[in-house]
């Protein structure tokens, strides 16, 4: 078994940023002599391809399937048969929900070396050793797979770096085996926002959590936030109580604050979930009473104390 | 036989005899109908669940007797009232009594063996008493419609807050109407009596023993001169009286038949309320029958009798309604518009001869005479109107059973359900892990004893609040340093403590209370010790009042009788007086709950104090709204807390410097409502612990501490 | 119909924790133990179904754990579960999610069941892959992420929606008999009182071995696992530069780090 085959995801025609940081993740497992594949599944390739011409990648495998949007059976035959054909000694998936949907199964039936969540990861004594979470992020885990010859793991995102420069890798098709498929994707819903605030152009940010106790309590921080010029963000919590709009809420299935540059955490405890969303931004300054609180160990600044007289005292000074 | 003597009313005199019969027929007709009334009642009630009443029925009657008797609880808080009652009630007790005693010699003491006393010195004495009574009454009865339809107290208003314009049973205007016909029917009563007095006498001027002796009933002889200076001649004066005394005979057994079935019943109904009363209702709760299938009160006739009778005894005074710190915020709450609301269910459902069909008996709802769940989440058991009411109904237990069918549903705020699960998780609210709850005493410079290991004098039982709220903690730790500079030998459970279950109860958990106060109650087995002393209110009532009927009997004392004790022995020194004006909130559960005003007031007069008390002040303290497991669920927004209407009574005496709690909930809701309130800078809010601190300051090696 | 909920006991850290002494994970003594969070919601999903169908329906609880996880499974009862079914034995210890999806399939079939739901994942470990793996080792269509689920017992297929990343919602048809893995939100999670679980106690909890599912010691634990722990150990915290200071200090500082930024980006 020799090489990496990364599985790109792509999503209503458009590539999932995901997919690069998986090259970059494939680009440090590679032994001499082994090559990376690339693989996309899409109905036709098209404008996929380009992105995916990074430094590094050798192949990519244009993977011609009927279903123009994931779905578990046709990515389970088609990888499956990836896999019998080119033998990778790693395969790459990102920890996503498509991923969710089908790579537990994959591994399962064909009996692969499996881990999620890993970010990282590294052959020690030649032998494949990934790094996840335990306990609630809380403490780190080192895996391998003694007696697996192929492994499949799922990264977890914003931790890997895509490769930066450009490549001219070979461009090569793949017929999927035909599979009739037990799930039939109908259409994209999505949430109406209820205001007009965009998340993602933020540049500064300032977020609830679930320490702010109860909704009486968001009118505050609302004026707050209106007082230093922030936008006014929540953690799941918050929006799932109803207490904000889903549109406000940063995190894994809420929005990235990708233009962030100043992130203010209040009362936000720094779940996993929502720490997928900001912990990326270059200034994050967390306020929580929990001393203990994974927030703190993502941010640059941090305070702890209670949110609620620290919320009244940057009001006086504005 | 002198004159004199001789002088009496003769019964019926000049009536035919089918006339006598008449009346006789209608008086036991009255009596049939309102025995027939009697027993609709008794049915009603024999519907609702068993209760065993505890304590002796001897000491009960003699405990309602006097009560009934002096009319204490009707004048409390409003003396003018209570006056008024007190004139009402001795008027119509006594001529009750009069004609009581009129047909005693009449009908059964004279026919049977020839007794007659009613006649002569008795007979005249007899008739000047009444004709005062009727006075009385008739005065009270008067002040009573001035009370209505001029001062209007607002307690009287039955506008409700827990419906809206539009449902069915928003207006009540059959109360109104009840209300005015029942006085006027006693002032008409009260008036005819008269007139009819004055007729008689008018018609029997011509009669000596009857015209001479007529100022005996002074009142009587007066509208008698009055009708005569109108014209009115013997004969007329016959015919008045005739018309008359068929009018006042027929209105007053009227009145009589229909007392079962109106407000005329709280004759009898407020006195056996009074009688049947609990005096711990709300301090300690009932346990859940073992044989109960589902917790709490699901329908009507899951209520037990004492709770049905309870919903007759209420008069609709208001007093509770006035009473109630959530009804004053806005909340839909009323504790009299839930007993008048159960009260109308109960009446409609359980009076005639077939019970409904279950579902037709839940009285959780939103229809008419159902409790909707909004106004039973809103209450705070503070018991202010368990406490003041005067016919002693017991609306926090009503409140609270039902509460439990709501826990039982899971029909509560989602914050409320994960706090209850928090609890049960880890034993306290807030969420931290049991080896936290005593690592607030870590920073101190000397060690507190373990209590599970190491036998104690005084176990002290701190509570969740006081362990583990930031602000709290301080005080916690003060006390602690007093109690070690004081040479006291305490220790604490920690680990072993979990929360003393009070407000879990309140919230309706059952369940969960029981798994708390058990554990609780096995700590305390296992450690060994005198007294329980505790800083927290809450925890303190339902260890000295609920645990016993879970297998714990502790002696305890909240801190500041406890405090008292050592200042007393010496063992603190008030080096530094406080001199400032000062305010103290009584806490529901220390003050109105067990009673405990005093030791707080001495302890501030000790320490120099000037205590200026706020107009609602011991039995009527305020409650700061976290009771009931309200600091669990969130206040609507925009509307006034509990908590905030006190700090603005506080606001409103000039000079006031400290603002005094003595519980840790209390401390947390005044600091905020302090801030919110938009008082901060004015007073400050203190924990009398904190006051203490200053007048005795640390020896000087710890001086660093203080 | 039957519909089964794998559920899962997962353990919390409690304060100042201790790796044990093979390093490969933390001593019994400091974690905490509850019912995931997520299945809370795939109990409930399950249990509305059930009320809400005319024809019987069957929810049964089901966890791979030692004795220690009846408790989790009392609170399955309390909640609507008809009945709570335990697998156990020594050589499942150190099973990783795929060896104990092989369990939960070999009860799936024993029972002959009809749906299967699970959480998406535990919010211990977050494998998020024991429900799909079960799904594939029962050849079951399966589907991940369910944010919202409408099936009508009986049916030969379910609509429901994945909840993706973003916030976006993706509608999906799927043929049934099926294995989900549902997601927090789907629903609102009834409080199952004091009293409820007391009572459930008196429920028993049905034991099998995994002979009396025809497995053996090759299925489970690190034999049957794809993976295998090496160490655990607690990693170096970046921890952020703490601001000190009573809260007016600190918020004064605050202002200025914001007043620097805008002074930056003006």
């Amino acid at each position: 078994m020799s090489g990496v085959l990364v599985i790109a995801e792509q999503r209503r025609g458009e590539l999932r940023p995901v997919s690069l940081e998986l090259i970059g993740a494939a680009e440090s497992l590679r032994r001499d002599g082994d090559s990376v594949a690339v693989a996309l599944l899409a109905p036709s390739p098209g404008t996929l391809i380009e992105p995916l011409k990074l430094a590094g990648v050798d192949e990519i495998v244009a993977v011609k399937v009927a279903a123009s949007e994931f779905d578990p059976d046709t990515f389970e035959s088609a990888v499956s048969a990836l896999i019998a054909e080119r033998k990778p000694d790693v395969v790459l998936v990102a920890h996503s929900v498509d991923s969710f949907g089908f790579a537990a199964a994959l591994a399962a039936k064909l009996g692969l070396g499996f881990a999620t969540d890993v970010f990282k990861v590294e052959r020690q004594d030649g032998e494949l050793v990934a790094t996840r979470g335990g306990y609630g992020q809380k403490v780190n885990v080192e895996v391998d797979f003694p007696g697996r010859t192929t492994v499949l793991l799922a990264l977890r995102g914003n931790v890997f770096k895509p490769p930066e420069q450009r490549g001219s890798p070979l461009v090569t098709e793949f017929s999927a085996p035909p599979v009739s498929s037990r799930s039939t994707g109908r259409e994209f819903v999505e949430l109406a926002a209820t205001d007009d605030v965009d998340m993602t152009a933020a540049e500064f940010i300032l977020t609830i959590g679930r320490g702010i106790g109860e909704e009486a309590k968001v009118a505050q921080f609302k004026e707050l936030a209106d007082a230093i010029g922030a936008t006014l963000g929540c953690s799941r919590p918050i929006a799932d109580a109803g207490w904000l709009p889903k549109s406000r809420q940063v995190g894994q299935s809420g929005k990235t604050a990708s233009a962030c540059k100043l992130y203010i955490a209040m009362g936000v405890s720094g779940a996993i979930q929502h720490l997928a969303g900001m912990k990326h931004v270059a200034t994050i300054v967390a306020v929580n009473s929990d001393a203990e609180a994974s927030i703190f160990g993502v941010a640059k600044y941090g305070i702890v104390g209670d949110i609620f007289e620290i919320s009244e005292e940057l009001r006086r000074c504005f | 036989m002198s004159r004199t003597d001789a002088v009496t009313r003769i019964l019926f005199e000049a009536f035919p005899t089918v006339e006598v019969r008449l009346f006789y027929v209608l008086g036991y007709t009255a009596i049939a109908v309102f025995l027939y009334g009697v027993y609709v009642q008794i049915r009603k009630y024999r519907r609702g669940a068993a209760l065993k009443l505890e304590g002796s029925i001897y000491s009960r009657l003699l405990d309602m007797t006097v009560k009934v008797l002096d009319q204490r609880t009707v004048a409390r808080r409003d003396a003018a009232a209570g006056g008024a009652h007190r004139l009402i009630f001795y008027g119509f007790v006594l001529l009750f009594l009069g004609t009581a005693t009129i047909t005693l010699q009449y009908d059964i003491l004279e026919p049977l063996f020839g007794i007659r006393f009613w006649h002569g010195e008795f007979y005249l004495i007899f008739s000047l008493v009444l004709d005062i009574a009727g006075i009385a009454m008739l005065a009270g009865l008067l002040y009573m419609m001035y009370r209505r339809g001029w001062l209007k107290p607002p307690k009287l208003d039955y506008a409700r807050p827990d419906r809206a314009a539009g449902d069915a049973d928003f207006e009540r205007p059959q109360y109104r109407r009840e209300d005015w016909a029942f006085l006027w029917t006693l002032v008409v009563i009260g008036a005819t009596g008269y007139l009819l007095e004055a007729a008689r006498l008018v018609w029997l001027e011509a009669r000596p023993d009857v015209w001479d002796t007529r100022w005996w009933s002074p009142v009587g002889a007066l509208i008698a001169e009055g009708l005569q200076r109108l014209g009115l001649d013997a004969h007329g004066g016959g015919v008045l009286r005739l018309s008359l005394w068929w009018f006042h005979g027929i209105l007053a057994l009227v009145f009589i038949a229909l007392i079962p079935f109106t407000k005329v019943k709280h004759i009898f109904t407020a006195a056996a309320s009074l009688m049947v009363r609990d005096p711990l209702a709300a301090q300690r709760l009932p346990r859940v029958p073992e044989n109960q299938a589902a917790p709490g009160v699901a329908k009507i006739t899951d209520f037990n009798w004492k709770q049905l009778l309870n919903l007759d005894a209420c008069t609709k005074c208001g007093r509770c309604h006035e009473a109630c710190p959530a009804r004053a915020v806005g909340a839909p709450l009323s504790p009299r518009d839930v007993i008048l609301s159960l009260r109308e269910f109960a009446n409609a459902s359980l009076q005639s001869g077939k019970l409904p069909e279950a579902a037709e008996l839940d009285v959780h709802g939103k229809s008419s005479g159902q409790v909707a769940q909004e106004t039973l989440w809103s209450c705070r058991t503070c018991m202010a109107c368990v406490e003041i009411c005067p016919v002693a109904v017991e609306h926090v237990p009503i409140i609270v059973q039902m509460r439990r069918k709501l826990v039982e549903d899971g029909a509560m705020d989602p914050i409320l359900t994960k706090t209850l699960q928090t609890i049960h998780k880890t034993g306290n609210s807030f969420g931290e892990s049991k080896r936290k709850r005593g690592a607030w005493s870590k920073s101190l410079p000397f060690k507190i004893k373990d209590a599970r290991k190491e036998p104690v004098e005084v176990l002290w039982f701190v509570g969740d609040y006081a362990s583990f709220d930031p602000r709290n903690q301080k005080v916690t730790q003060t006390f602690a340093t007093l109690l070690h500079e004081a040479g006291v030998d305490f220790g604490i459970l920690y680990d072993g403590e979990s929360n003393a279950g009070n407000d879990v109860r309140r919230v309706g958990e059952e369940g969960l209370y029981e798994v708390l106060a058990g554990a609780n109650i096995a700590a305390l087995e296992g450690a060994s010790f005198k007294t329980i002393v505790t800083t927290d209110p809450h925890s303190y009532n339902t260890i000295r009042n609920e645990y016993p009927d879970f297998g714990g009997k502790y002696e305890i004392q909240h801190y500041t009788s406890f405090l008292k004790q050592l200042f007393a022995a010496g063992k603190l020194k008030v080096e530094q007086p406080v001199k400032r004006r000062a305010t103290f909130h009584d806490p529901c559960h220390l003050g109105r709950f067990n009673k405990g005003y005093e030791a707080p007031r001495e302890l501030l007069k000790l320490l120099g104090c000037e205590l200026v008390e706020m107009g609602r002040c011991r039995d009527n303290s305020f409650c700061c709204g976290a009771g009931g497991g309200r600091i669990w669920i969130p206040d609507p927004v925009g509307t006034e807390k509990p908590a905030q209407n006190r700090i603005r009574e506080a606001a409103a005496i000039p000079g006031l410097e400290v603002y005094v709690v003595s519980c840790p909930k209390d401390l947390t809701m005044f600091e905020d409502a302090l801030k919110t309130t938009g008082n901060e800078g004015k007073f400050v809010v203190k924990e009398l612990i904190e006051l203490i601190r200053e007048a005795v300051p640390a020896p000087r090696a710890e001086a660093a501490l203080a | 119909m039957k519909i089964m909920v794998a559920v899962k006991q997962v353990a919390a850290l409690d304060e100042d924790f201790e790796i044990g002494e093979d390093g490969r994970d933390v001593s019994e003594d400091f974690l905490i133990r509850d019912l995931n969070e997520w299945d809370d919601f795939s109990l409930e999903e399950a249990v509305k179904i059930k009320e809400a169908s005319a024809q019987a329906v069957e929810v049964i609880a089901v966890t791979v754990a030692p004795e220690s996880a009846d408790e989790a499974l009392r609170k399955c009862l309390a909640k609507g579960a008809d009945r709570a079914l335990r697998v156990w034995d020594e050589s499942a210890q150190g099973s990783d999610s795929i060896a104990i999806a092989r369990i939960l399939a070999a009860v799936a079939k024993a029972e002959s069941v009809d749906l299967v739901f699970a959480g998406v994942q535990s919010s211990d470990h977050s494998f998020a892959s024991t429900g799909i793996a079960t799904g594939a080792l029962l050849g079951w269509p399966h589907a991940a992420v369910v944010s919202a689920l409408d099936y009508s017992p009986g049916s030969k297929s379910a609509v429901f929606r994945r909840e993706l990343e973003g916030g976006l919602l993706h509608e999906v048809e799927i043929q049934c008999p099926a294995v989900l893995t549902i997601q927090l939100g789907i629903n609102t999670p009834r409080y199952a009182s004091l009293r409820s679980i007391k009572q459930a106690a008196a429920k028993p909890i049905e034991v099998k071995t995994l002979s009396d599912l025809s497995l053996g010691k090759g299925d489970v634990g690190a034999s049957g696992s794809h993976s295998r722990v090496r160490r655990m150990y607690i990693p170096d915290k970046s921890r952020a530069e703490l601001i000190e200071g009573d809260p007016a200090q600190q918020a004064q500082r605050l202002a200025q780090i914001i007043r620097e930024f805008k002074g930056d980006a003006a």
